[in-house]
């Protein structure tokens, strides 16, 4: 399971576990499991997924920002993320 | 007993005040408990983004960035003071002003052109009245600041420090240690503190594959962290603001209750005097007609 959240300037919009996320990364769509290496990327404007998460499925749409895997923690950091 | 009559009003009129600042007490802090709030979810956004900054961060990436340059020496400054939109907070505007005038003459002493911006109609209603040139000012940020406002306050200063216009930027504001210590603080926003080495060490000793690079990284983040500090600085004065208007309020209930007590004792000893004074009368006239 990855750890994840989302967070925004104005708070913490979503934390809790996923078994995969999908990103909208600068340059297209990026998919995450379990195991990835420690990563820092920018991110474009899209839909965020968190797959298998505790509360069912999780969408978000988010515009810029950036994104940070490490040790199977993901944070999803963002000026302008808005909960689908 | 026209005294009397009178001490009634006086008793009637602070009750009433009383009434009023025991609401706005309350108010207070219920409003408090929010921006209390509103500070701590701001948290985890300041700290993750600090880690990510001294994890990308590397002094030869740095020379590239405008807002990391060190100039050697500052020609022109810019103040942003946040105050409170209303009064009746206690000192809590005026330790704000006062904390800026003090960075000001700092400033000034040294040689530095010093400009204001201001948000808050108190801190503007203070400067305007001594006279001095306010550049900008906001008195539209209410009770609940946005992460977009303090975008739309620090993107003008942040154009102007990249541009070579500005030297460094300071922020004066309340910062919210507890509802009973909100000590007015200056922080110097720009140039952006390069992270220092040993909190690199430890954050930074991990290879993170960083897409498209370290430096279009940082080129994204360091506005962010600037608009975040100013957010910052927003919230934590808006929960200062309330926290010194429920202690101020909270003295001038407590002041109130006193105040009525005091003349509900100078009251009673009046109306027994008349008493007193009718029995004597009477007393007095029985003893004459007797006599």
């Amino acid at each position: 399971m990855l750890k994840v959240s989302v967070i925004s300037p104005e708070a913490l919009l979503f934390e809790g576990e996923a078994t995969s996320v999908v990103a909208p990364a600068f340059d297209g769509s990026l998919g995450i499991l379990t195991g990835h290496a420690p990563m820092v990327t920018l991110l474009g404007n899209g839909e965020l997924r968190l797959e298998g998460a505790s509360s069912g499925g999780k969408r978000f749409t988010v515009d810029g920002g950036f994104l940070q895997v490490e040790d199977n923690n993901v944070r999803v950091v963002t000026e302008k993320a808005t909960a689908l | 007993m026209a005294k009397g009559r009178e001490l009634k009003g006086r008793i009637k009129s602070v009750e009433n005040t009383r009434k009023i600042t025991r609401t706005m007490e309350m108010v207070a802090t219920s409003k408090m408990k929010r921006a209390q709030d509103r500070v701590h979810a701001a948290r985890p956004y300041a700290l993750v983004l600090r880690e990510v900054i001294s994890s990308v961060y590397s002094s030869d990436v740095a020379d590239r960035f405008p807002l990391l340059r060190q100039p050697e020496t500052v020609k022109r400054a810019a103040i942003l003071l946040v105050t409170s939109n209303r009064g009746l907070a206690g000192g809590f505007n005026a330790n704000l002003i006062k904390e800026a005038r003090g960075l000001i003459t700092r400033l000034e002493g040294a040689g530095t052109e010093t400009e204001l911006h201001v948000v808050g109609r108190k801190g503007l209603g203070y400067f305007k009245y001594i006279g001095r040139e306010v550049k900008t000012s906001r008195t539209d940020i209410t009770d609940k600041p946005t992460s977009a406002d303090a975008a739309s306050l620090s993107d003008v200063v942040m154009d102007d420090f990249a541009a070579g216009r500005l030297d460094a930027v300071y922020v004066v504001y309340a910062k919210f240690n507890s509802a009973m210590s909100t000590p007015p603080v200056s922080e110097q926003v720009l140039p952006v503190q390069p992270p220092s080495r040993e909190g690199a060490e430890q954050g930074m000793q991990r290879d993170y594959l960083l897409y498209p690079s370290a430096e279009a990284i940082l080129g994204e983040l360091l506005p962010l962290y600037v608009r975040n500090t100013v957010y910052r600085a927003l919230a934590e004065s808006n929960a200062g603001e309330q926290g010194a208007r429920r202690t101020a309020m909270k003295n001038a209930t407590e002041n109130a209750s006193e105040m009525i007590n005091g003349l509900r004792r100078t009251f009673n000893r009046a109306r027994q005097a008349q008493i007193t004074q009718e029995i004597a009368e009477i007393v007095g006239g029985a003893a004459g007609l007797q006599g």
